[in-house]
């Protein structure tokens, strides 16, 4: 007996030994859910329909180009839906260049449908995936270069089944300035401007004669305050290219600075390819304006005086923070297809920090309180249970740290649970030693019948509880998960030091001292 | 301290009685959730957008509303929320059709223009700009000429700054006035200066922000559906696995009668329903059934040592044998839940409510429903059984 009390103590004090050691120092150890340190929770839809859109309308320009260049007259092309185009006005003598244009750029991703006047062309199934698949993937990373450098503990960016993305900012301190910033879909081009400034945009309808030339369109362009870059002097309209060379993916690098009047401003550089093209454009308009758009709306049309290669500024009403986002967006580039949110949670720290303290408040009285009254009903044996309970819950500290579980707000609700159910077990023992005790036995027989009968109500009680414990985590999200997880980590702790502790606690007691009657 | 050894209360004398207050208690919370008062469906499960400001000073909720009223959440429910000194308001918008946004920016933009009306334009609110934000503006206007020193070290120094001021800004949870701003450590005298100069303090800050929209309701409202049922479904085949069916469907009575008595209660008192709800609700199956599970062991135990007992007799014995260990479980927990519910946090009240009540009402249910229950099932259908095996018999009799 004495050998078996050494081995069991050693057993446990190792355990002991090790939930401390994952356990300390206890705010650097657990991690903190964002209900209880502030942060974002985002899930955003990404709408790959737009990805879509635009493999349609590129493959649809790029036969049509071909086929210019082939010189096949007449033709005319529509998108008809996300995933097929039409090619109109097919003639006899066209068809077998059509049919031959298609084979050589387009057959890999597209099925065809030539008949005798038009072609329609629809996307292959596993084209269509891949590219719904890429919008996502691309709006992931590009969603995180964006919002990198906001977090301040362990940001997530994971995409989720059904073209979705989940999001997870923890210490974020300006959640209105994330989510703009995640949403801006920032589609840059420069334009040549053609006619303008007009005051409206009937104004400039007008010019042309109420009929605006196909291969130009009316932009609009909001002028702003240079002091208070929110307040909208008046709005102007040009009249613009609709052809876009040079566009956001040209660029190399943008970063804020400031002008000649200290307001802040946005530089850029192109890469050698755009280089190329910007000089093309600004060497053969100089003298005309050059319309910067973002997201088709006119940011600045400042005069070209010289042909200018890969650098250039932006300007125009922005703030300090307003130019540190636009740069730092354009250096992600353009989100593949637009995205809304489905569900925003955030969680200001303040709040975050208040549940804290008071789970904690509620936690020691609670604590004290089931302390006290294990003692008052069960006089030094209370005592033993309270000594289990103490391992309970540095075992279960323990344990979270160990798994790196998250402690979320129903969390700490769960460890106050645990508290007051974990003396549950060490309560059935205890009255079924009361009970053989009464009946007559002797102390040493009543205290291992007391754990022996004991236990199967202890195991059957507690495994209801886990059973639901297992469903939460399986339906629940981030804070019941937590939950789920603290629940199941304390009753399994409180098993173990209920059963076997305490157990051993008496064991130990019996065997240095001659106990005559139990202090139960 | 011993409690009630030896007692030998007939509990199953008056449980006829029993079990018609106890279908009564479900009545009426029945008649709670879905006639009068009605259940305080939470955004996770409605979708919509709640949004909890906390304002510098006490906020005029007529004023809010009338702001609200012009963008067209005038039916929104705006109320006072959290301790009185914090002037703290939670403003409920509903889902707005045809929109799977949400209503958070029509909300707070209104707000926005009500409230800074008074303000100089164009100066960032401190109450609500991050700390790189803070930090790059005090690097453009150096106050404290660290710029001397080197770019670097300027730039690492008001990241410091700012951090010190955004610890102070978490805090409080805004800054109310100027002087909040001078007194914290780290931050100098002309870095408050500057501060006060190019920026504005808001009036209110957002504290938290919760926005579902209806596809994500959709989605919650069926894994809170399906958690609940199949986990009723687990406790009765673990239960029918361990014991016998008539046990199991005792206990599911128990469970059921508790979940709705307590939901009842919690409508009543008009907490929100929301994620954390649940989870709450399938601990209190847990704890029900576990509750149950310890006397229907005891149950088990007796039945075994004395076969030709009554049913209604043994159940009698074994409820008294654990009485004393069913109560002071309960107590036990209850103190700790008490705790929480009384110390813990606004967020988490509805939680511990639902707990709280369902371990009163699940300790009542583990005496007088689920043995009742089982009792039930057992003359009325299992004797049945056995009346018609016994009737059987007699009409063809055994051939030897």
């Amino acid at each position: 007996m004495k050998r078996n009390v050494l081995w069991r103590g050693i057993l446990i004090l190792s355990i002991l030994a090790i939930s401390v050691a994952f356990a300390w120092p206890l705010d650097k150890k657990i991690n903190l859910g964002l209900d209880l340190q502030g942060g974002m929770h985002l899930v955003l839809q990404v709408h790959t329909e737009d990805a879509l859109r635009a493999e349609v309308d590129g493959d649809m320009g790029l036969l049509l180009q071909q086929a210019k260049k082939s010189e096949l007259a007449g033709l005319g092309g529509k998108r008809i839906s996300d995933t097929s185009f039409e090619i109109t006005g097919v003639t006899a003598e066209t068809r077998d260049k059509v049919a031959e244009l298609y084979d050589k750029y387009l057959k890999g991703a597209w099925d065809a449908n030539l008949s005798v006047d038009r072609g329609v062309y629809t996307m292959k199934p596993q084209y269509a995936t891949q590219t719904r698949q890429m919008a996502v993937s691309q709006a992931k990373q590009t969603i995180w270069n964006r919002i990198d450098q906001f977090g301040v503990g362990e940001m997530v960016v994971q995409e989720a089944s059904d073209n979705r993305i989940i999001i997870q900012l923890p210490g974020v301190d300006d959640p209105e300035r994330v989510r703009n910033l995640i949403q801006s879909t920032a589609f840059l081009e420069f334009r040549i401007v053609r006619g303008g400034p007009f005051p409206t945009r009937e104004a400039a309808l007008a010019s042309y004669g109420n009929q605006v030339p196909p291969e130009l369109e009316i932009l609009a362009q909001d002028e702003r305050d240079k002091v208070d870059a929110t307040k909208i002097l008046q709005t102007v309209y040009w009249a613009v290219d609709r052809a876009r060379t040079v566009t956001g993916r040209d660029l190399k690098n943008a970063r804020p600075s400031r002008g000649q009047l200290s307001e802040p401003i946005v530089e850029f550089s192109l890469n050698a390819e755009g280089a190329e093209k910007f000089s093309d454009l600004t060497g053969s308009n100089i003298g005309k304006p050059l319309a910067i758009v973002l997201d088709g709306k006119i940011v600045s049309a400042p005069r070209i005086n010289a042909r200018i290669r890969d650098q250039g500024i932006i300007e125009g009403g922005f703030t300090e923070d307003s130019a540190k986002d636009l740069s730092t967006v354009l250096r992600s580039g353009a989100l593949p297809a637009s995205i809304s949110y489905l569900e925003e949670r955030t969680v200001g720290p303040s709040l975050g920090r208040d549940s804290i303290e008071k789970g904690i408040l509620a936690g020691l009285i609670g604590t004290a309180l089931v302390v006290l009254y294990m003692l008052v009903i069960y006089n030094l044996s209370g005592l033993n249970a309270v000594l289990a309970l103490a391992l309970n819950i540095v075992i279960l500290f323990g344990g979270l740290a160990a798994f790196n579980a998250t402690l979320t707000l129903p969390g700490i609700a769960g460890v106050i649970l645990t508290i007051g159910m974990a003396v549950d077990a060490n309560v059935l023992v205890f009255e079924r030693i009361r009970e053989e005790l009464h009946a007559g036995r002797t102390v040493r027989s009543s205290i291992e019948l007391g754990f022996e009968k004991a236990l199967s109500s202890i195991v059957d009680g507690n495994l209801t509880t886990l059973i639901a414990a297992a469903f939460l985590f399986q339906f629940g999200t981030g804070p019941i998960k937590g939950f789920a997880v603290t629940l199941t980590i304390g009753l399994l702790a409180s098993m173990f030091t209920a059963v076997f502790v305490s157990h051993w606690i008496f064991d130990l007691v019996l065997s240095r001292f001659r106990i005559q009657k139990l202090s139960i | 301290m011993e409690l009630l050894r030896d007692t030998n209360f007939d509990f199953m004398k008056y449980r006829k009685f029993w079990i018609v207050v106890s279908l009564l208690l479900v009545g009426v919370g029945v008649f709670m959730i879905f006639v009068h008062g009605k259940l305080n469906i939470g955004v996770d499960f409605a979708g919509g957008t709640r949004v909890t400001l906390q304002f510098k000073d006490k906020p005029d909720l007529d004023r809010l509303r009338s702001v609200l009223t012009s963008v067209g959440f005038g039916d929104s429910e705006i109320q006072r929320y959290g301790k009185v000194d914090e002037n703290e308001v939670m403003i409920r918008t509903r889902l707005v059709k045809g929109k799977s946004d949400g209503t958070r920016d029509a909300v707070v933009g209104a707000l926005d223009k009500e409230f800074t009306a008074g303000q100089v334009a164009g100066r960032p609110d401190l109450n609500r700009i991050g700390a790189d934000s803070v930090a790059g503006l005090l690097f453009a206007a150096d106050p404290d000429q660290r710029k001397t020193q080197g770019e670097e070290a300027a730039a690492a120094h008001y990241k410091e700054v700012a951090k010190s001021l955004l610890a102070k800004r978490r805090e409080i949870g805004l800054f109310a006035a100027w002087a909040d701003v001078s007194g914290i450590a780290g931050v100098s005298q002309q870095v408050a200066s500057t501060l006060e100069k190019s920026c504005a303090l808001g009036v209110y800050t957002v504290t938290g922000v919760e926005n579902v929209g209806p596809q994500i309701g959709k989605e919650l409202r069926n894994q809170g559906f399906w958690a609940v049922i199949l986990s009723l479904f687990g406790m009765l085949v673990y239960i029918w696995v361990r014991f016998e069916l008539r046990f199991g469907v005792g206990a599911i009575m128990a469970c059921i009668h508790d979940v709705l008595v307590t939901l009842g209660l919690f409508a009543l008192f008009g907490y929100e329903f929301n994620l954390t709800t649940i989870a709450a609700f399938l601990t209190l199956i847990g704890y029900s059934v576990n509750d149950t599970v310890v006397i229907f062991d005891r149950i088990r135990e007796n039945m075994r040592k004395n076969r030709r007992k009554p049913l209604i007799d043994t159940m009698n014995e074994s409820i008294n044998q654990t009485l004393s260990r069913t109560l002071l479980t309960g107590g036990s927990t209850l103190l700790a839940l008490a705790c929480l519910f009384y110390f813990g946090s606004d967020v988490i009240r509805g939680f511990s409510f639902v707990m709280l009540v369902g371990i009163l009402v699940g300790t009542y249910s583990s005496i007088y429903v689920a043995s009742p229950f089982a009792l039930l099932w057992e003359q009325y259908i299992g004797a049945k059984a056995k009346e018609r095996r016994a009737a059987a018999d007699q009409a063809q009799p055994v051939r030897r």
